[in-house]
């Protein structure tokens, strides 16, 4: 499932990331990437999305949240 | 001793480093609460046991990666020999983002302290860390607890500082995957062959297995046959897994804080309750700064106008030439008092645009506007400069440094100086009160609306015709909201309203005598004449051009053409040319309107007028400003003739439309 359609205060596990190149090294950095455990906090119409990744609250926009998949982590 | 140590601050957007080079170096650099207040570095000085320091203070930064114009800036300093020592401040409550960049820049190799900076807030919240673990875990560098905002641990920060800026990391604090490990080692050997002087060869190897361009740029090698971009992913995976062993050992209750943040959140960036929030929001700033403004500006009235009246008598008692006397009460103390009275309405407004920045409501903002930026080409992170531009323009441009392309950032810069300023507010405060009566607010409020609907439609206008390589898309680190704080507040509005003083003792100082003179002299001397004066002789020429927009009378042109110095010297001119004393009193503006009444100048030509004020070519600082963000006179001067145009073409359109319908 991709991110921009993830439910709202679901745990999701990133299974995978696929970006422009230096969008794709940012999120990286950020500690966003595959294997790593999101939740979605909010969503606007647009599509950009409020995750909370590694104690961190992120604002993205659509295309950045469309390119990420993920999966729902069960429990 | 060292002669001076020069220590770099660096760590993370919004962790708190300028709030501690404030607290060091007595400085007061603008903070706030939202991911990337500063934007260019700063220097400073302080001493610890006579041993002089020198601070640079660094745009925040999550990586050594640079990704925006103003990362660059900090990764510059610290890559290059700029600084002795680096202290790494981090944010104790989010350690888990803000170890990643400690682990690099432990891999650097350069002596590093860290400051566990927001202890107050790691208390609140109930964690605790083990202090005596986490430097073991981080290759034994000092760790000091301090808390900048309630200015605790400052002296052992230095201290450390004093006493260990020469010392390196020597063992690798994080140790990779035998796979990678060995590919460091392959690489390592290589560029210790071809660049046998290179300082820390582990971390040029891991650079380059990383991908880095700078690197690859410095140390040109062949290693095209053990790259892979996976290396990266595993580098950066591994560094964080590190960090969650850290995070085992050190960090205690972690608490599941479903925070205040996130209640008010739901509200705050609720999906369709977002923008009318946010558009309320910035009703009630300005509400408050037209309402609350008026009731203090009473106050004021009263002692400018016996400031007046004594400097008067006092200067006739002394015996003080006539004419001596008319430059410094009716040029000076017209044209500087004039624009004083306006600073309970400025203060009022920095007030409400402080606690707007220092909540963490701001960063929310880029959410918020995200989509209907979208439609015009831009991500909502464009729009932070546009918020910052209802305070001052120049700040706002230099901000748009965080937009990560060029030509994001031009279209910015472009749009900012369409947000009404605050040396415009006294233009609206007074024209509409003069004219508008009860709705006097109104008509103000509908300019503030007026320019951000210009700036939206010129911004569709140009994502059509630049055809954008790149898709602007939102990247922005929301913090936790928290109280404004009561310093924090106080430097800001401060500062602020000692710029606005500043531009009254200067600027607006020399425009009113300028102002003055060519108003009482010309070609043939001094004269009493006004309309033999240099001013009207100047008005005269350009006032048929702007009859067409209710602006033909020469002393408006000669008012708007001074308004090129700052915006507010355009209430100053008024005041001048009409020789009003006190222009913001009750007295002052009947007599004002009544003047400008006289020539058949009402409501429209007075809407035309800050229309006009609104759109055209923003003050000789704002260019200054653009021309060096840009880089380019050539996209400056064609910034100042499209405003120009915009501008008249504008109060055209509204003053015949106005004549029409009426």
């Amino acid at each position: 499932m991709k991110l921009n359609q993830a439910d709202i205060l679901q745990n999701y596990r990133i299974t995978s990331v696929q970006e422009q190149e230096k969008i794709q090294r940012r999120l990286e950095a950020l500690g966003i990437l595959e294997g790593t455990k999101v939740v979605v906090l909010n969503r606007k119409r647009n599509g950009s999305t409020i995750i909370k990744v590694r104690g961190s609250r992120w604002a993205l926009g659509n295309e950045i949240a469309e390119g990420i998949e993920v999966e729902e982590l069960k429990g | 001793m060292k002669e001076e140590i020069r220590v770099g601050f660096a760590g993370n957007p919004n962790c708190g480093k300028t709030t501690l080079f404030n607290a060091y170096t007595g400085a007061n650099l603008k903070v706030a609460n939202w991911p990337g207040v500063t934007v260019e570095k700063k220097e400073g000085e302080t001493s610890y046991k006579g041993q002089k320091m020198r601070l640079i203070d660094l745009p925040g930064i999550y990586s050594l990666t640079s990704y925006s114009m103003e990362e660059m800036v900090s990764r510059k300093v610290i890559l290059g020999g700029e600084v002795d020592v680096i202290v790494n401040v981090v944010d104790a409550s989010a350690l888990e983002r803000n170890l990643y960049l400690t682990l690099q820049l432990l891999e650097l190799g350069k002596p590093v302290i860290l400051a566990l900076n927001m202890m107050d807030i790691v208390e609140e919240r109930g964690m605790e860390l083990d202090l005596h673990r986490l430097p073991e875990m981080l290759g034994n560098i000092p760790v000091v607890p301090v808390s900048a905002r309630k200015r605790s641990g400052l002296d052992v920060l230095l201290h450390a500082v004093k006493h260990h800026y020469e010392e390196q990391v020597a063992d690798p604090v994080v140790t990779y995957k035998p796979n990678i490990e060995m590919k460091i080692q392959e690489v390592s050997r290589r560029i210790a062959v071809e660049h046998p002087d290179s300082e820390n060869i582990r971390w040029h190897s891991i650079k380059i297995l990383e991908n880095d361009e700078q690197i690859f740029k410095d140390h040109p090698i062949d290693v095209s046959d053990l790259l892979d971009r996976d290396y990266e992913k595993q580098i950066i995976n591994q560094k964080y897994e590190y960090i969650e062993t850290v995070l085992e050992e050190c960090v205690f209750y972690k608490g599941n804080r479903e925070s205040l943040t996130e209640k008010a959140d739901r509200v705050l960036t609720h999906p369709l309750w977002g923008v009318p929030v946010f558009l309320g929001i910035m009703a009630m700033v300005f509400f408050l700064t037209f309402t609350v403004g008026d009731i203090v500006k009473g106050l004021f009235e009263s002692w400018m106008d016996l400031a007046f009246t004594v400097a008067r008598s006092t200067l006739v008692n002394l015996g003080t030439a006539d004419w001596l006397v008319s430059l410094i009460v009716d040029g000076i103390m017209t044209g500087v008092g004039g624009i004083l009275t306006f600073l309970p309405n400025i203060f009022i407004l920095f007030l409400a645009l402080a606690f707007l920045e220092d909540s963490g409501y701001m960063a929310r903002v880029a959410y918020v506007m995200d989509g209907i930026m979208g439609k015009v080409g831009l991500s909502g992170k464009a729009f932070l400069p546009m918020v910052l531009g209802f305070g001052c323009t120049v700040p706002a441009v230099m901000a748009s440094r965080t937009l990560e392309n060029q030509e994001d950032r031009k279209k910015t810069i472009l749009l900012t100086p369409f947000m009404s300023c605050s040396a415009r507010l006294p233009i609206y405060v007074l024209f509409a009160d003069m004219f508008f009566g009860k709705h006097a607010m109104m008509a103000a409020f509908s300019l503030y609306a007026l320019g951000l609907l210009m700036a939206i439609a010129i911004a569709l206008v140009i994502g059509k015709l630049w055809k954008s390589s790149e898709k602007a898309t939102l990247l922005i680190e929301l913090p936790d909201y928290k109280v404004p704080n009561a310093r924090t507040i106080r430097i800001y509005v401060w500062e602020k309203v000692k710029d606005y003083l500043t531009k009254a003792g200067t600027t607006i100082f020399v425009a009113s005598i300028v102002i003055w003179f060519i108003l009482n002299y010309g070609i043939h001397g001094m004269t009493a004449d006004v309309t033999q004066s240099f001013g009207a002789q100047i008005g005269k020429v350009l006032a048929p051009l702007l009859v067409p927009a209710g602006l033909g009378t020469w002393q408006i042109v000669v008012a708007l053409i001074s308004g090129l110095s700052a915006k507010e010297v355009v209430i100053s001119s008024f005041s001048v040319l009409y020789g009003v004393n006190n222009v913001n009193s009750v007295q002052g503006m009947a007599v004002l309107s009544a003047s400008l009444g006289s020539v058949g100048f009402g409501a429209l030509n007075a809407y035309s007028l800050m229309v006009f004020c609104l759109l055209y070519t923003p003050c000789v600082a704002t260019l200054a400003t653009i021309k060096r963000e840009t880089r380019s006179w050539g996209w400056t001067l064609k910034m100042v003739f499209f405003q120009l145009l915009l501008a008249y073409a504008a109060s055209v359109v509204v003053f015949q439309a106005g004549r029409l319908l009426s």
